[in-house]
């Protein structure tokens, strides 16, 4: 028996749990400590588990009670891919609040871990009422981690954060309601087989639940007009947390592309793709407010989350391109954004400690104390996700309008990444050079920046160069998940069809 | 494999400066020079091969799936470019070695450098389109950070941002044209591309391509319309200008031409556009330039010309021109290298580069003063000089050429135009620098520079004699394979000599040479007609134009996303709203065929009830006590309801739930307002209402749509298992616990977490004191009712056992660890609200905090105890334990994560309530110390 | 019966849909709570109605869909969970922002009783 599949969700929730008991709970020392070593577990663990996946899906029959019946984890290439990379981020924010940011509030680590196991059980599950419960999780975990560090802009986006995705929460349920109401299933590989043989009348009232549900993970996914909620949330958190969120959105569109491109998707009859053509304006809209978003930012942390926005109208756009090769680049631009995101957010945070009064607006600021490292650390990100060649959001971008085919979908894709990339790059030029290099004064008395925190945003931006120079690989084992995703979980249909007398 | 070192080496040179910065500069330049020298070695070694024709090629996979391989090449072009930007970065690595200040980072500086030059030789020798656009953004982003490289002046910063952002439009541009190609062609491989004219240019997608691809040529090689960036770019130090703004990166885009030349040109759509284009830059570059006081912005616009004049060339199409435009991207790199580093020489030695002020240096650097007087009259177009060469095969080429059909004549005629404007430039560059009286109030006393620092210059003059005399010994296979690269074909046979005797193109250089000198020599009344004119400041316009823009962003994203929670949640109902209600449009019958159950008199007023007190939540949801009570009538409602459609276990849940909610809504009326103020306007509580009701009315519909039709549904293996495999009568009880324990853990982990994120919220709370309520009622001061405490204390023992029971049958009949857990914390906080907190605190020691986590403890355990056994997650004990003696262990797995539950929904009710509750007794205590 | 189940279901849900979109956190909070009531009751009727019929072996000869009533007995308790949490953040904020607006801003002309509360902080 391998149990790979759930360390990804015991551990997080064994930490979180016993560092609230003797002898981890109070003492911040020992928490870090519990938390390192459960990461480190982690890491492990989700290497494990993505060796594993590339041989064969791993399914894992929780209680073992014969599937459709009980809960199935599955654990394919690109679940797999996620777990590890949530793993890594996680590694990058938790290293970097070592620096002080953990101690600025209680229970941090603890709300770390269980974020962790919301986001890798939403990745990992392939049932659908437990994906829903694994959303209240990492929500729960994140409006609490949310307010972490205290301020009034952290309660204030906090309020809007918390009733949107409350309203979202009660959609969720509607919308399950209504296809367990004609599918009369949860798992989700059945219910995918279970659409095309529906009546009519229930053939609809499934496409309205699905339609439903793509609000739900739209919500999640900051699918415009459903993004509002992030731009003050990012940008107030701290620190660690915002970097941390930085996969948050992508778990919305996992969620979009499991549910309304693989349980949705050909087999489903009449209901296939349903709504496919309801997410092409909307990514393409989140994309554009996302760089008019970059442009308008007057600090850099709005900058980043506008940037935020923008991956994830990217990515909303692989998702609806239906294609292997945008489903490659989909899963390429996935990890680069997210990892690099995440390093900008950390990197905010040390700019504006050293920057003073000025914290991190653009206007004229006394120069900081570590200029020089913050400002190649600062490039080097910039370029990344400027998709500036020879870092690696360039590859991502170009395998994406490769992936657009026909001269409709050319027009919209390419015009609007490409202008939305031009607009990156005016932003992150002028923001670069107003905080480096508009500068008066002598420098500011601010203390140097951990050790620590720099080398966590290293290593975050570290993958940038590494999935350039490893392109090869990793471009290769994105199709094989993308052409395993296509498939329609053929191990769990034989699984459900096993337990069939 | 060598070469991939042509590019590597200069690659590994980037950090070499860096790491022998500190020892001293002159070791800094030799040791920053030797890769690059190296390299340069190793493309000459390819000379012979490249001569012989033969395909030099090396190729390593790199992402095949992008189509993207590490693939290099020399070829003549390749061959001309890599020598060109090897050579002249050598000696700019020189110069600049004696140009920096101390105060400049030498080490930073020709890091940068190096990177270019890395960038601009992968532009030149990539035999995949797409890694030649790869390198082609690093040339931007490298020349973004040395045209700022003193980014201490706003000029500086402005200029390398302007240039970053048109340089990057083009560059996107590119990219798209790139794929194109490539989606067209199948492959990125040059050979494929360049095989496949025919192919491309009978493409319908053909002139978009042409656009985007001369969208990224014009951009970098500054041509009209974008040619604006280019003078403003000098505001880099001058090595930086003769390097990339004169020889090098501006031929990037010119270069792009020429390597698609044979495949994009031969339509009617690249002469027109590229021929035009490159007449008009022609023309406005070397007007503008003459008006230029600023050495650098003379020189700045003159190369715009020039690079329009070879963009002209290409664009006429015949073979012969595309010789002449090779040939004079040779000698415009080599005068105006030269030219530039004058300059630079001459604001060093003076401090200025002003015209008006500079005059007469003759007398102080008559060496420097020479060459650059040689340099400028190759530049004119001087007879005996490199420039003069290509300046005639040009005006041939403009003669014969018919790409304007009945206007062509037109060409050769602005052409020469052009040159004398050329001519005069060059006169003034002379006259005004080096005679013409002595130099007004120089910052330094003019001299000759260090004579190292002279030596490129040197060196590029004397190409300047040597090409102009012996032009076909020294470049005539270089400048013949060069040309066939860019023709791809045979050349027309062609000579390279001083002497073609008297024709018309000997006749238009002697025109367009008085013609110069006149204007020169009449420049004042040019200069006071030019005056009339508002010098426009691209600089300006540029920057307030990209401010404009961010100002209209800004405005709009403030418009947008306004902050106002009610907009955004109305948007999300909305989009909900037509997602939900376009597909019932095709919902014919609403009703399904199951059969439905009959109405009776309780059940009518049960839904009467519960819709009444809806709407009066509703209608008095400003009285806020009053929506409250109301809404607890709705939960005791919903709770029968459960109850009346055989689920017991939801309504004892939702009625204890409902109880806490309620205690803990009230608590919260404490310390917020107790009314609503009435400020939504009429038209927002219609509209809210308008979408509500639509909303609602489509829930029901589907609801009424659902359970109307029957249900085939994996429920029956639940109610045939759940004795036989979970143990327990109570199927709820037994899903909940067993065949989907998980969501439970999930759902108490939520829970819990909900508990701890409280306790942060509540920690950090910045406490008011609410000494009255919002009509000046004081809040009584009573101590707490004696009957109430004596009561329920007598009650509390009651209320536990009662939860124990709960808890133990839950398994078996309605109940269970959940619902145990609720009438525990009630039966708690009953005795807070009797006796106070702080009586309580010294009789409960309870850690809540670590009541939770010891229920979490408790039921992960009892999921990880199956391990041990070789089963799953969550398996419990009871379908695999054989032995009949303890077989009560079937129940023990369940209880025990039952139990778990309990823990963590005491714990975190408490958690919750209590702290709460604390904060609003020691409110009060406090505020009674101050009265 | 359906028919008027069905409709019960469609008010609260509007009822609570009209609350959560009013400008004070205390009515949003009310109408989440009846908004998830309203939502209860829909999920738990997927599974059918049913009178008289057990959950309980053994109690009855018709058993009602025992999943959507595990189903709904989760979401109550996160329910409960988000509810709760929400109304101590609705506290937390009227502290730090001085009124009880969700936008943490009292709109122009409107809204007094928290004002008087900024001046005393």
């Amino acid at each position: 028996m391998q149990h790979w599949a759930v360390l990804p969700i015991l551990i997080p929730l064994l930490a979180g749990t016993l560092m609230l008991l003797p002898p981890l709970a109070g003492t911040i020392r020992r928490q870090r400590i519990a938390s390192l070593v459960s990461l480190t577990l982690m890491l492990v663990g989700a290497l494990v588990l993505f060796r594993l996946s590339t041989q064969a899906t791993q399914l894992y029959v929780l209680g073992d009670w014969q599937p459709p019946f009980g809960i199935l984890l599955v654990a394919d290439r690109l679940s797999s891919l996620l777990v590890l990379l949530t793993t890594v981020l996680a590694i990058g924010a938790v290293l970097y609040s070592l620096a002080g940011d953990d101690n600025r509030g209680k229970y941090f680590h603890s709300l770390m871990m269980y974020q962790l196991m919301g986001v890798n059980g939403a990745f990992l599950t392939g049932d659908i009422f437990n994906l829903f419960v694994f959303f209240e999780v990492l929500l729960i975990a994140s409006y609490a981690l949310l307010i972490h560090g205290g301020g009034k802009q952290k309660t204030q986006a906090n309020v809007h954060y918390i009733v949107l995705n409350l309203i979202g929460s009660a959609f969720f349920l509607f919308a399950l309601g209504m296809l367990y109401g004609t599918l009369g299933t949860l798992n989700m590989a059945q219910m995918s087989t279970r659409i095309a043989g529906l009546t009519p009348g229930a053939s609809i009232l499934a496409e309205a639940g699905a339609l439903l549900l793509l609000v739900v993970f739209g919500l999640k996914a900051a699918m415009m007009p459903l993004h509002f909620w992030l731009p003050k949330a990012y940008a107030s958190a701290s620190a660690p947390v915002a970097a941390m969120f930085a996969i948050m959105t992508k778990v919305g569109i996992y969620s979009i592309f499991r549910v309304h491109t693989v349980v949705f998707g050909e087999q489903a009859g009449d209901l296939a793709y349903i709504a496919i053509p309801w997410i092409w304006p909307m990514a393409l809209l989140t994309l554009v407010i996302g760089a008019v978003g970059v442009l308008a930012a007057p600090t850099l942390r709005t900058l980043v989350a506008n940037l935020i926005l923008i991956s994830a109208g990217t990515l909303l756009v692989a998702v609806v391109l239906l294609n292997t090769q945008a489903v490659i680049g989909g899963l390429y631009y996935l990890v680069h954004t997210t990892l690099v995101t995440g390093a900008l957010f950390l990197l905010a945070d040390v700019i504006a400690q050293q920057r003073g009064q000025a914290s991190d607006r653009f206007v004229v600021s006394r120069p900081m104390k570590q200029a020089p490292l913050l400002g190649l650390l600062f490039f080097i990100g910039a370029v990344t996700v400027a998709g500036l060649p020879p870092l690696s959001g360039f590859v991502g971008k170009a395998l994406l309008l490769q992936a657009a085919q026909t001269a409709t979908e050319m027009g919209w894709v390419w015009s609007t990444i490409l202008l939305s990339s031009l607009a990156v790059i005016i932003g992150l030029s002028r923001a670069g050079t107003n905080l480096f290099w508009h500068v008066s004064g002598n420098k500011t008395g601010t203390d140097n920046a951990r050790p620590i925190q720099l080398i966590a945003i290293a290593f975050l931006l570290l993958a940038s160069p590494a999935l350039v120079i490893f392109g090869g690989p990793a471009t290769e084992f994105a199709e094989a998940a993308a052409l395993q995703m296509q498939q329609m979980y053929p191990e769990v249909q034989t699984l459900i069809a096993e337990g069939q007398p | 494999m060598s070469l991939f070192w042509i590019l590597l080496l200069p690659l590994l040179g980037t950090v070499v400066p860096l790491l022998t910065d500190r020892f001293g500069r002159t070791a800094c330049a030799f040791a920053t020079a030797a890769l690059p020298a190296l390299a340069l070695v190793l493309v000459l070694l390819q000379v012979p091969a490249v001569f012989d024709g033969q395909s030099v090629v090396a190729t390593l996979p790199w992402i095949p799936l992008l189509g993207l391989e590490l693939s290099v090449h020399l070829d003549g072009l390749a061959l001309l470019f890599a020598i060109l930007v090897l050579g002249i970065g050598l000696l700019i690595i020189l110069y600049a070695r004696y140009y920096l200040s101390d105060k400049d980072s030498m080490g930073l500086f020709y890091a940068y450098l190096i990177l270019f030059m890395t960038a601009m030789l992968g532009i030149v020798v990539s035999h995949n389109i797409l890694q030649m656009w790869v390198f082609w953004e690093m040339t931007s982003v490298s020349s973004f950070l040395l045209i700022s490289f003193w980014n201490h002046n706003s000029d500086a910063r402005k200029g390398a941002r302007m240039a970053m952002t048109v340089t990057g439009l083009g560059g996107l541009a590119l990219l798209a044209g790139v794929i194109m190609i490539g989606n067209i062609v199948g492959s990125y491989d040059l050979t494929a591309v360049l095989s496949s004219g025919d192919l491309l240019r009978e493409h319908a997608a053909y002139p978009v391509i042409v656009i985007l691809v001369l969208l990224g040529a014009f951009t970098k090689s500054a041509q009209f319309p974008f040619h604006f960036w280019l003078p403003y770019a000098m505001a880099a130090p001058t090595p930086v200008s003769a390097y990339l703004h004169s020889a090098t990166m501006v031929k990037a885009g010119i270069f792009l031409m020429a390597r698609f030349y044979p495949v994009l040109s031969g339509t009617e759509l690249w002469f027109v556009i590229v021929s035009l284009t490159g007449l008009t830059t022609l023309l406005i570059g070397a007007y503008t330039a003459l008006f230029k006081h600023d050495l650098k912005g003379l020189l700045a616009y003159s190369t715009v010309s020039h690079l329009g004049l070879i963009t002209l060339l290409l664009g006429m199409g015949s073979d012969m021109a595309a010789v002449a435009a090779v040939f004079h991207i040779i000698n415009h790199a080599i005068f105006k290298a030269s030219l530039f580093m004058a300059a630079g020489i001459i604001d060093h030695e003076t401090g200025t580069r002003d015209m008006r002020r500079l005059s007469g240096l003759w007398k102080y650097m008559p060496y420097t003063a020479t060459l650059a007087m040689v340099a400028a009259a190759s530049m004119a177009g001087v007879p005996l000089l490199n420039g003069f060469l290509s300046k005639e095969m040009f005006f041939a080429e403009t003669l014969d050429q018919s790409s304007l059909g009945s206007l062509s004549w037109m060409i050769p005629v602005l052409a020469t135009v052009g040159t004398a404007f050329s001519v005069a430039y060059s006169l003034r560059f002379i006259h005004d620098v080096f005679f013409g009286g002595e130099p007004e109030e120089l910052p330094k006393q003019p001299h000759e520079p260090p004579r190292y620092m002279r030596l490129p210059i040197d060196i590029l003059v004397a190409l300047c004699l040597l090409v102009g005399i012996w032009p076909a010994l020294l470049i005539g296979n270089l400048l013949a394979v060069a040309a066939g690269a860019v023709v791809g074909g045979d050349l027309p046979d062609y000579g390279l000599y001083i002497w073609h005797g008297f024709n018309l193109p000997l006749l238009m250089s002697a025109l367009a040479m008085t013609g110069g000198a006149y204007v020169y020599f009449n420049r004042e009344k040019l200069f006071t007609f030019q005056a009339q004119f508002p010098e426009a400041n691209a600089n300006l316009i540029f920057d307030k134009s990209v401010k404009w823009v961010m100002k209209h962003c800004a405005r709009f994203i403030d418009w947008f996303e306004n902050g106002s929670l009610q907009r955004y949640a109305f948007l999300l109902i909305l989009l909900a709203l037509v997602l939900l209600g376009l597909p019932l449009i095709d919902l014919n019958t609403t009703a399904g065929l199951r059969p439905q159950i009959p109405v009776d008199a309780v059940m009518l007023s049960g839904a009467a009830l519960l819709a009444l007190s809806s709407l009066a939540t509703v209608i008095w949801h400003r009285k806020r006590l009053i929506a409250l009570l109301m809404l607890s009538v709705v939960g005791l409602i919903v709770s029968l309801a459960f109850a009346l459609f055989s689920a017991p276990d939801l309504a004892l849940t939702q009625l204890s739930v409902e109880v806490v909610t309620i205690i803990l809504l009230l608590l919260a009326l404490f310390f917020l307002p107790q009314s609503t103020p009435k400020e939504s306007s009429p038209s927002r509580v219609a509209r809210d209402l308008t979408i509500a009701a639509i909303f609602g009315g489509i829930i029901g519909t589907i609801n009424y749509a659902i359970i109307t039709r029957p249900l085939d549904s994996i429920s029956d293996f639940f109610l045939d298992n759940a004795k036989s495999g979970g143990g327990g009568t109570n199927v709820v009880n037994v899903i909940l616990v067993d065949f989907r324990g998980f969501d439970t853990l999930g759902e108490i982990t939520v829970l819990g977490i909900a508990a701890l994120g409280i306790y942060k919220l509540i920690a950090r709370m910045g406490l008011f004191k609410p000494t009255s309520d919002d009509d000046g009622r004081p809040w009584t001061e009573d101590k707490h009712p004696m009957m109430l405490s004596v009561i329920s204390q007598g009650l509390l023992p009651l209320a536990l056992l009662v939860s124990a029971y709960i808890f133990l049958r839950g398994h078996n009949l309605p109940g269970g660890g959940f619902i145990a857990g609720l009438v525990t914390s009630i039966a708690i906080i009953q005795q807070y609200i009797a006796h106070g907190v702080d009586w309580l605190k010294d009789r409960l020691k309870l850690d809540y905090q670590k009541v939770i986590g010891s229920g979490l403890l408790i039921a992960t355990l009892t999921g990880l105890g199956s391990w041990a056994f070789g089963y799953p997650f969550l398996t419990s004990w009871y379908d695999y334990w054989t032995w009949p003696v303890i077989g009560e262990f079937e129940v023990a797995s369940a209880i025990a994560f039952d139990l778990g539950v309990y823990l963590t929904v005491v714990g975190a009710t408490m958690l919750i309530l209590a702290n709460l509750g604390q904060h609003t007794t020691t409110e009060r205590a406090r505020e009674t110390e101050h009265q | 019966m359906e028919a008027i189940f069905a409709f019960c279901v469609g008010l609260m849900t509007a009822c609570g849909l009209f609350l959560t979109l009013r400008g004070r956190t205390f009515p949003v909070v009310v109408g989440i709570t009846l908004l998830s009531y309203a939502v209860n009751l829909f999920l738990f009727s997927s599974g059918r109605l049913l009178i008289n019929g057990a959950t309980i072996l053994g109690q009855s000869d018709q058993y009602a869909d025992p999943l959507p009533q595990a189903l709904v007995l989760t979401a109550i308790v996160i329910g409960f969970a988000m509810t709760a949490f929400v109304v101590i953040l609705a506290i937390r904020a009227r502290s730090d922002l001085g009124n009880d607006h969700v936008d943490g801003r009292n709109p122009p002309g409107a809204g007094l009783p928290s004002d008087r509360l900024k001046e005393k902080n």
